[in-house]
């Protein structure tokens, strides 16, 4: 059984699609990636999956659940975990655990073991009766994730988990993530960060309220439309980057050309030669540039895709 | 000067947008004053006409209902019923039926205008001295002018026999400032939780919307009766305004009204979008809470529309109450229709809270 299956899922506000016609499926025990610009219809596919918002059309089953027919069904089976801390800042850090415990219909001896556990899981020993407000933001966030694992889930969503923490911060609770995934877990994860899409086993790029692409990230790369045949992709280092790149957005032989990282990607036909490159930028007075061939990221798949889907 | 006015202009331009952008909260701050001019204006009304009056007519003859007439025609009094016994006056009376009760014996015609005039006894409610002044003012001017002496009226006011104001004050204030802390209690209640995106948690977890509703009120219910005994105890200290019939029965009572007034608050949770907004709707519960109510001028000097407002506010209802069981002592079955009232106001604001909720949720 796959734990999420998406068929023709639409929702409408008024005059404004905000999802359409969404058919997925997500496998179980892994961590899928949901990925697309703000505005693209990831929250609200999310709060259709989670019962809170009824679809305009189509259906969608959520751990077996029909998510309008069965929405309580789905929400027991289910753990929930919002972008903004949206627990209570004025209680401890216990005492929202037992209470969202208590919520899931967890009592006495099993409220106490779940709570052990997910305290253990993620660390929170130390801090137990500090009101949660009082936390930092990526404790904050491993609380959240415990409370949204407190009923054992087997599915989790996780709504841009990991916006607004520090980036050691970012890193833990990825590893916490890794960990749960090897536990069985299903992980429902949207994110921005590109590494973070890197390590999830299969995504989904929305973009414009519809279903752009998905698949594994290396399958991702290797779409047509992403590296087309006859093209390949280089790595351009320099140390004055935005000049080159303008430099080099304008050279014929330049099929795309975006900066990542202090680097320009370029893409271009396979037989231009990296000599072309160098004295291309050259003329422009840039005379330290190296090149080397890489891969595309998948930031470069995204934008390359992004960019055909707005042209058109 | 010039730096310390600097952005003067840019501000002023930034605040009208926010202005514009918030429609809500502009209208209603600018619909406020307008609303409150034709509330007070309405409602204030001190010269007190129709109050509501029943007659035991023992004489039954021609000048008997002249003078009957005489009386409805200052318009002060209106004859709501007639009555065959005092006592069944005097029920009706502490029913809240009636104000006033006229009582005429059975030798008015025989003695009307002779030297030894009848004595027409009025039993008064002492319970709101505004409709008690009136009354009177209506009763010792005589109606046909004629001859003074030609009927002798004893004036006899119950449960409140000195008029004192604050023995009618005091159990209606309670009720309006209960209403004032019930209401805000419980509107920010969900607002904030939308604020601070815990709703959104609670929303993906199996708690249901009534045990969402349910588990809000009835800790600030228990609140709210401690409070309700601490004021009236005040009340009483410092007033020395007693409570007449069983102050036991006065808090029995007093539940459905809390349990309404923060039913009333829950469903403001549900209509505002922020805690700005719940707040101004809070404010705009106080208005008729203290003017529609009854707690200043008698519910019958309104008008119509108005009339049937003030019965949407909780504390309509429960300053009957506590005014016929603290003023009059009432017992449970004078004060039914009140405490029903109360009761059908729980259930239904409950219910569109509830339903709101549904619907406001994403």
């Amino acid at each position: 059984m796959n734990a999420i299956e998406m068929d023709g899922l639409t929702k409408r506000f008024g005059n404004f699609t905000a999802v359409d016609a969404l058919s997925l499926t997500v496998p179980r025990g892994t961590i899928f990636g949901f990925l697309g610009p703000n505005g693209s219809g990831k929250t609200t596919c999310i709060r259709m999956l989670c019962g809170l918002l009824q679809p305009t059309a189509g259906t969608a089953r959520v751990n077996g659940h029909d998510i309008v027919r069965d929405a309580e069904a789905v929400k027991r089976s289910i753990g929930y975990m919002n972008q903004a801390f949206s627990l209570y800042r004025d209680l401890t850090v216990d005492e929202n655990l037992s209470f969202f415990g208590g919520v899931y219909g967890l009592r006495g001896e099993h409220l106490q073991r779940r709570k052990e556990t997910v305290i253990a899981l993620v660390g929170l020993q130390d801090y137990l009766h500090r009101r949660s407000g009082l936390l930092s933001g990526g404790w904050k966030q491993r609380l959240a994730l415990a409370a949204a694992l407190i009923h054992e889930p087997d599915l989790v969503f996780l709504d841009e988990p990991t916006a607004g923490i520090d980036p050691v911060a970012r890193r833990e609770l990825w590893d916490l993530l890794f960990d749960l995934a090897g536990t069985g877990k299903t992980l429902f994860v949207t994110t921005h960060y590109m590494d973070e899409a890197e390590r999830c086993n299969e995504i989904a790029y929305i973009y414009l309220s519809r279903l752009m692409v998905k698949g594994t990230p290396n399958e991702l790369k290797a779409l047509p439309e992403v590296s087309p045949v006859g093209t390949r992709r280089v790595a351009v280092s320099t140390t004055s980057p935005p000049g080159a790149l303008v430099l080099l957005k304008r050279q014929p032989f330049a099929l795309d050309a975006t900066l990542v990282e202090a680097e320009i990607h370029l893409l271009m036909p396979e037989a231009t030669e990296e000599d072309v490159i160098l004295a291309a930028l050259k003329q422009g007075g840039i005379t330290d540039a190296t090149i080397r061939p890489i891969e595309p990221s998948l930031e470069d798949v995204f934008v390359t895709l992004t960019r055909r889907l707005s042209r058109q | 000067m010039r730096e310390a006015l600097y952005g003067f202009r840019n501000i002023l331009s930034k605040e009208f947008l926010h202005i514009l952008r918030d429609p809500t909260t502009l209208v209603f701050a600018l619909l406020i004053p307008m609303l409150q001019l034709i509330l007070f204006g309405y409602a204030i009304d001190f010269d007190v006409r129709h109050v509501r009056t029943v007659v035991v007519d023992m004489d039954k003859t021609r000048e008997s209902r002249d003078y009957i007439a005489g009386l409805k025609n200052t318009q002060y009094l209106d004859v709501v019923d007639y009555l065959p016994s005092a006592d069944l006056a005097e029920q009706a009376l502490k029913r809240n039926d009636a104000y006033v009760a006229v009582i005429i014996p059975p030798d008015f015609a025989r003695r009307y205008g002779t030297p030894r005039p009848p004595t027409v006894h009025v039993l008064l409610d002492g319970s709101n001295s505004q409709v008690a002044d009136s009354a009177r003012n209506a009763l010792q001017r005589p109606p046909d002018l004629s001859t003074p002496s030609a009927v002798d009226v004893r004036l006899n006011v119950l449960f409140n026999p000195e008029i004192r104001t604050q023995v009618f004050t005091i159990p209606g204030l309670v009720c309006v400032l209960m209403q004032l802390v019930t209401v805000s209690l419980t509107s920010f209640s969900l607002v904030r939780e939308r604020e601070l995106g815990t709703l959104e948690q609670l929303m993906v977890s199996p708690v249901g919307r009534l045990g969402l509703m349910l588990g809000k009120i009835v800790p600030y219910s228990l609140l709210a009766m401690l409070e309700l005994v601490a004021v009236f105890f005040l009340g009483r200290l410092i007033f020395d305004v007693q409570i007449v019939g069983s102050f036991l029965l006065l808090l029995v009572l007093a539940v459905p009204f809390v349990l309404a007034a923060l039913s009333m608050g829950l469903f403001i949770s549900t209509v505002a979008q922020n805690q700005a907004q719940a707040m101004q709707m809070t404010m705009l519960t106080t208005m008729p809470a203290i003017l529609l109510s009854g707690y200043i001028a008698p519910r019958e000097t309104l008008p119509g529309p108005l009339y049937l407002l003030s019965d949407v506010f909780p504390v309509t209802h429960f300053i009957q109450i506590s005014r016929a069981v603290a003023v009059r002592g009432a017992g449970f079955i004078d004060v039914l229709p009140s405490v029903g009232a109360l009761i059908l106001l729980t259930v239904v604001l409950i219910w569109a809270a509830t339903t709101r909720f549904q619907k406001s949720v994403g």
